[in-house]
């Protein structure tokens, strides 16, 4: 037989196909055929193994036909490959096997060296009496060592150096300890059948859960560790051990891999399919796989070549504003499953988990409604007396004090009455019932408390009731799950390794155990409603069962075994609730690992029981019940002798009269026990729901826990679900002793009932003691608008409103709603989780809470130096409400007195301090470059101090209020000249045109003297200006500057008024510049002004001046008296004649006069001709100059 | 024990000012109480007021440490910040880099960040800008020098440092001797 590779398939290969194209040159025996696919899921790689029986020529045959052909899209790649290593090994096997048929003949030489060795004297390999070293007659290698064992003479090779040569090892010389090697144990390999090699391979499950997962090796992103809520923390360290417990319970709780675990012995609770789980759990397994396929899909991407862009994506760049949050805030911002997951899983909101969580309520549970609370009615005092307390007692299960508990749990038993007679509470239930996953309801504070307890005794009998009742709903289930022997045996041994102590206790505790009840009809059920007493017993005995530790605490000074009733009756089960849900939220899963040890614990232990009496009936569950039945008779007669019965007249009593009438009417006897274990279940729903809670925080799981966790869970779930269903009767005499028991309990329940009330009478008249008189100072006394009051007021409508439930039950005097109540109330203020001192009723106890939370705050008119006065003041008239102080009557003055007083007291070290400061301030100032302020200490805490900026109103009396006034000043300046501009060129043109029209002359100096005759008015205004002139053309020697002059300065005349000196100089250097650009030109015209048009305005024209003259005359008519007006003299004539005359014009009687010649035409010829040559020349001259220059130039 | 000169001041200042800026105003000039820099064994120790009356007490030779020490001069004059600064730098830092969870503990050993290890960063930060390094739960863990700007960091190969390591929180540990 051959195996061959074959590689290169396409990936659509079949097996069937590779026999068809194999079979041909041989025997194919066997196909395997591979896919190798990479990360997400594309097959790249196809190949298979087969085995083929062939022979060598076909080999090659087929080797050379098929090897690199192509077939189906691929190249063939056909080699011989090794034999499977699984092949290999079964043939080592059974050569091995082979082997050992041999040995026989071996066999019968030792047993005749035996033989000899014995007639020698020895027996077993010793000699007695010999001494060491001798040999051992007709046996030259054995001889006897020390303690006359017999040992044979070794021959050891030694090898050392070439040749090798032999030693002799005399064990009598050396060993002192020669152990014997028995050689069943050491044949047991080879002789003890190995697992199979078909067994030896296995496929990891590729299931999507978190464990297949992780053993696949895909491990989820790192998340950052979660915060845990303090209270679980303080939970933690005070129960370390519970906690972890509880998380590997938690845990357990997910549905993987149970089955893997069980294997063997296919427990009956792991043929059922999974249940539907309860959102708490499913939602975790949700979130894990979000978080895989995230990562995977991390990975997938991360082998990308982009990786490095990738990089860059994730990296974050962040503002300079970024606000440095909590990590769990920024996670929550992301939004997503995690959020939800991680809300889920805070331990303290199992409360408001449950709530939300309530399914609607089941049918079957309807039954219940119809239920009359006769036990409630009785109880009513009791639940108002133990109501006040009871929420105080919850929380001080941890507390020893066996009394108090008891008291406290009265109260829980009546409230939980009530609800099974009221819808709400029914709904509750069923509610709980409605969930999924049903884990045990042991409370786990109870088995803290019981832990604390120091009453050994007690425990004991915890232990007993909670192992009893363990076992009790365990077998109510085993009638349907059949548990197999070795699976309670299992949990009981996994119970075993958890809690080693309640191990102990329970052993060492009379294990008495509640007659299993097979099987509840819909009638049993109805009995059971019927009898809420009873079944409330019921409950409460299993609760303890589960609880166990709890009870112990709860239950007082009470006889080694009272039936699981009394038990019950004592512990209240809406207390338990309560407390179970309050130390659920504060201890997490702990309680559960409790509960579950609790419940392993018991089951062992009345499996130890069990094999105690009958060795030979380990195997049949039947029989391990009868046995409990015959114990719990037992134990039932030492109850009855021990106690004594008393009252019936408690509503207990007739309930349970009732039950047991109802029981004998039915043939199934096992109601009671039915209703008890719905009930039960209930309880335990309930306590699940918190469990899951804090299931959710707990780390992955043990095995051991799960296993057994899972178990009864599922166990428990089918029990609900099947209540309704027939049920194999119980034998008539398991009826009788049922009944029995039942009496018997009911009795010890009665005693106990009687002591609790006493006991709760006690608390409440030493409660009430306490209470009474603060609340009758406050109601009597007039209060003059006291906030206090107010307040404490306000805050009670307030948890009012946030619990309308409560209330509402609270009128109908049903406490029944209790469970809801502790769960809004919870949800209203989380609990500490200690022990109060203030507890009153559910009500009070808010405002009281409130009010006691506001006395010791520290009220902030105390506070601070002048606060301390003001304490003291205060202190005078103690706590009196009505001399309350507050700061109207702190004198500020002394305040301040004293305040500066300090500061003079001031020291120099302070100053010396100061001063560094301001140092140190300066240098970081020059270190920064920036300029900022130093400011002393106190002023910056002043200046940081909060204000508000809405509120901000200016002040004017104040100096820093000054930044807030809007300085208009130098933008009224420019605005001014400018405004006064657009006015200017707005208005009074025309007039501004008559001024100047006065002033024009061509010549400065002719024109003054002309312009002076003229009018009169201007003079003086002229003469100012003449000066200016002058001294202008005194400095620049230049005629027209005046002109030039007047350009720049109607530019600015605002300039010009203030400073008309400096503005002018400045200007004066431009002009100078310009003009001489002009120089040419002007002069000319200048010079024919003085000669011949001296009086002419017009014929001073300057083409370019026009537009000058504009503005100058649109200024000068703004300050007529100002100097602007003198400077546009010349100007100015031109443009009055484009715009209009004034009736009595100059120009008007000096205009016609330019028509006529003032001259001879002849003169006028002369002179024009003298100045013709001139000209000419002139101009030849310039221009020969520029010749000359440009020659010159061009010769450089 | 003495105040600070005015070239030690200066030249500490200018060290804190790369990591905390201007914000140095916030440490000099409190208000919640005068605090100050004091000298003692070239170290600088930040204290208040009423710590350093009580300082007095105790003679020079006697005194270990006093306040939070911010760091020492070097024989050069150079001043250098220890980690126990780092209460009052992360605070006030301007520029901040967010190691991985992964790159923590290498930089809690004393090694640079590398690109590979960055998280995130204050945009805008400057190459040899002082920064003060997290860990993406926003826990202070150390500072250090920005090795690259952070447009440089975006670029850069994942082993490249983006970030010299200065100071870090391991050190509490790995110090402990000498760190007062």
């Amino acid at each position: 037989m051959k195996r061959l590779y074959i590689g290169g398939l396409s990936h659509t290969i079949t097996q069937k196909d590779l026999k068809d194209r194999f079979g041909k040159f041989g025997d194919v025996e066997d196909v395997e055929l591979r896919t190798r696919r990479d990360d997400e899921g594309v097959p790249y790689k196809t190949f298979s193994y087969i085995n083929i029986n062939i022979s060598d020529a076909d080999l090659k045959k087929c080797l050379t036909v098929l090897n690199k052909s192509k077939w189906k899209g691929g190249t063939l790649q056909i080699e011989t490959a090794k034999e499977s290593f699984l092949d290999r090994l079964a043939e080592e096997r059974q050569t091995a096997a082979e082997q050992q048929l041999q040995q026989p003949a071996a066999e019968d030489k030792r047993q005749k060296m035996l033989d000899s060795l014995s007639k020698a004297g020895v027996e077993n390999f010793t000699m007695k009496a010999a001494v060491p070293g001798t040999e051992v007659p007709g046996h030259e290698d054995w001889v006897v060592s020390k303690f006359g064992r017999v040992l044979p003479v070794l021959q050891l090779k030694c090898q050392k150096g070439s040749r090798s040569r032999t030693l002799k090892y005399d064990p009598s010389k050396y060993s002192h300890n020669i152990r014997k090697l028995d050689r069943s144990t050491a044949d047991q390999p080879s002789t003890d059948q190995p697992t199979p090699v078909s067994q030896l391979t296995w496929e990891v499950q590729g299931g999507d859960d978190d464990i297949s997962k992780k053993r696949r090796g895909e491990f989820p992103p790192y998340e950052p560790p979660r915060r845990k809520k303090s209270r679980a923390d303080a939970v933690n360290s005070q129960h370390a051990e519970g906690s972890a417990r509880s998380k590997q319970t938690v845990d357990s709780v997910v549905p993987t891999e149970t089955p893997q675990f069980t294997n063997g012995h296919g427990p009956p609770a792991l043929h059922r399919p999974a249940p539907s789980r309860g959102p708490p759990l499913t939602l975790g397994d949700i979130d894990s796989d979000d978080e895989i396929r995230r990562m995977v899909s991390v990975q997938t991407t991360s082998h990308d070549a982009l990786q490095q862009e990738e990089d860059e994506d994730k990296l974050e760049v962040v503002g300079l504003d970024f606000l440095v949050t909590s990590g769990r805030a920024r996670r929550q911002q992301k939004g997503g499953p995690d959020d939800e997951e991680e809300e889920d899983c805070d331990s303290a909101d199992t409360d408001e988990l449950l709530a939300s969580r309530k399914p609607p309520p089941p049918p079957p549970s309807q039954e219940r409604q119809t239920l009359p609370a006769a036990g409630s009615i009785n109880i009513a005092d009791k639940k108002r007396k133990t109501k006040t307390k009871k929420k105080s007692k919850a929380e001080e299960d941890d507390s020893t004090d066996a009394e108090e508990d008891v008291a406290s749990m009265k109260p829980s038993c009546t409230q939980q009455r009530g609800k099974s007679g009221k819808p709400s509470s029914q709904n509750q239930s069923k509610k709980m019932k409605v969930l999924p996953v049903v884990r045990p309801s042991s409370s786990s504070s109870e088995s803290d408390s019981d832990e604390e307890d120091d009453d050994e005794e007690e425990e004991l009998e915890s232990a007993d009731y909670s192992s009893d009742s363990d076992y009790e709903a365990m077998f109510s289930n085993v009638t349907r799950l059949e548990i197999s022997l070795t699976d309670l045996q299992r949990l009981a041994e996994e119970s075993q390794d958890a809690s080693a102590e309640q191990d102990t206790k329970l052993t060492a505790g009379t294990a008495e155990r509640p007659t299993p009840k097979k099987g509840t009809t819909p009638e049993e059920i109805l009995a059971s409603i019927m009898g809420e007493d009873s079944s409330e017993d019921e409950q409460q005995k299993k609760k303890k069962k589960k609880k166990k530790k709890r009870k112990a605490v709860e239950s007082t000074p009470l006889p080694a075994f009272m039936g699981s009733r009394a038990l019950n009756e004592k512990s209240g089960t809406e207390g338990r609730q309560k407390v179970e849900e309050e130390e659920e939220e504060e201890e997490g899963g702990e309680v559960k690992k409790l509960k579950l040890d609790h419940r392993a614990t018991g089951s062992k232990i009345s499996r130890q029981k069990h094999t105690e009496t009958e060795t030979s009936s380990e195997s049949s569950e039947e029989e391990e019940e009868e046995e409990k039945e015959q114990e719990k008779k037992v134990k039932v007669v030492k109850n009855m002798t021990k106690k004594v019965e008393t009252d019936s007249s408690s509503s207990s009593d007739e309930e349970e009269e009732k039950m047991k009438v109802n029981q004998s009417d039915r043939t199934a006897a096992a109601s009671s026990s039915s209703s008890s274990s719905s009930a039960e279940e209930d309880e335990d729903e309930q306590e699940i729901i918190s469990a899951k809670d804090a299931v959710k925080a707990a780390p992955p799981p043990d095995p051991h826990s799960e296993s057994s966790s899972s178990s009864e869970e599922e166990e428990e779930k089918e029990e609900e679900k099947k209540q309704a269903h027939p049920r194999v009767l119980l034998g008539a005499k398991e009826e009788e002793e049922r009944q029995r028991k039942a009496n018997m309990r009911r009795l010890a329940a009665v005693q106990q009932r009687q002591k609790e009330t006493e006991e709760h009478k006690k608390l409440i008249q030493g409660a009430l003691a306490n209470l009474d008189a603060p609340a009758a100072g406050a109601g009597k006394h007039i209060v003059f608008g006291s906030d206090e009051d107010e307040d404490a007021d306000e805050l009670q409508t307030t948890s009012e409103v946030t619990t309308p439930k409560k209330t509402l039950l609270q009128d109908s005097q049903s406490e029944a709603a209790g469970d809801e109540d502790d769960a809004t109330k919870e949800k209203v203020r989380a609990k500490p989780s200690g022990p109060q001192l203030f507890g009153g009723s559910e009500d009070e106890e808010d405002a009281d809470e409130e009010k006691d939370g506001s006395r010791f705050d520290v009220r902030p008119e105390f506070e601070g130096r002048s606060g301390h006065k003001l304490m003291e003041l205060q202190s005078r008239f103690g706590r009196d409400e009505r001399f309350r102080m507050d700061s109207r009557f702190l004198d500020e003055d002394e305040d301040k007195e004293e305040e500066s007083e300090k500061k003079n007291i001031g020291t120099e070290e302070e100053e010396a301090l100061e001063e560094e400061r301001k140092k140190s301030l300066s240098i970081l100032q020059s270190v920064l470059g920036g300029s900022q302020q130093t400011s002393s200490s106190k002023t910056a805490g002043k200046t940081k101090t909060f204000r508000d900026v809405s509120a901000l109103h200016y002040d004017p009396s104040r100096e820093e209020h000054a930044a807030f006034e809007t300085k208009t000043d130098e933008t009224k300046k420019e605005s001014k000249s400018a405004r006064r501009k657009k006015r200017e060129e707005a208005q009074k043109l025309p007039e501004v045109s008559k001024e100047i029209y006065y002033d024009v002359s061509g010549d400065m100096k002719a024109v003054f003297g002309q312009t002076k005759e003229d009018d009169v008015a201007v003079e003086d205004e002229k003469e100012n200006w003449d000066q200016e002139e002058e001294e202008k053309e005194e400095e620049g020697g230049k005629e027209e500057q005046p002109t030039l002059q007047s350009s720049p300065l109607s530019a600015d005349p605002g300039a010009e008024k203030e400073e008309a000196s400096g503005f002018k100089f400045s200007f004066f250097g431009d002009d100078t510049e310009t003009g001489s650009g002009e120089t040419e030109y002007k002069i000319e015209s200048i010079q024919a002004a003085k000669v011949s048009w001296q009086q002419d305005p017009r014929f001073r024209d300057s083409s370019s001046d026009e537009d000058e003259d504009e503005q100058e005359q649109q200024e000068e008519e703004e300050e007529q008296s100002n100097a602007a007006a003198k400077t546009t003299d010349e100007e100015t004539p031109k443009k009055t004649e484009i715009f209009f005359f004034h009736p009595e014009d100059s120009r008007l009687t000096e205009g016609p006069r330019l028509f006529f010649q003032s001259s001879n035409l002849e003169e006028q010829k002369e002179q024009w001709e003298e100045r013709r040559t001139e000209l000419r020349q002139e101009y030849r001259k310039k221009h020969k100059d520029a010749r000359r220059k440009l020659k010159s130039s061009l010769k450089s | 024990m003495r105040p600070l000169t005015d070239e030690e001041t200066k030249t500490m200042f200018e060290k804190l000012s790369k990591y905390i800026g201007e914000n140095i105003k916030i440490l000099v000039d409190r208000p919640d109480g005068s605090y100050c820099f004091r000298l003692h064994n070239d170290r600088v120790y930040y204290m208040s007021e009423k710590i350093l009356k009580l300082a007095t007490h105790i003679s020079r030779d006697k005194l270990v440490s006093v306040g939070t020490c911010f760091g020492k001069f070097t024989k050069t004059i150079k001043f250098r910040l220890h980690i126990t600064a780092l209460d009052f730098l992360a605070p006030y830092a301007k520029f901040k880099v967010w190691v991985k969870p992964g790159a923590e503990q290498s930089f809690l050993y004393g090694n640079h960040v590398l690109k590979s290890g960055l998280g995130r960063i204050t945009e805008n930060t400057m190459q040899y800008q002082g920064v003060v390094v997290y860990s993406m739960t926003d826990v202070p863990l150390g500072f250090g020098v920005a090795a690259k700007t952070t447009q440089e960091c975006r670029r850069v190969d994942p082993m490249s440092i983006v970030v010299f390591h200065q100071a870090d929180v391991g050190e509490f540990i790995r110090n402990e001797d000498t760190l007062t």
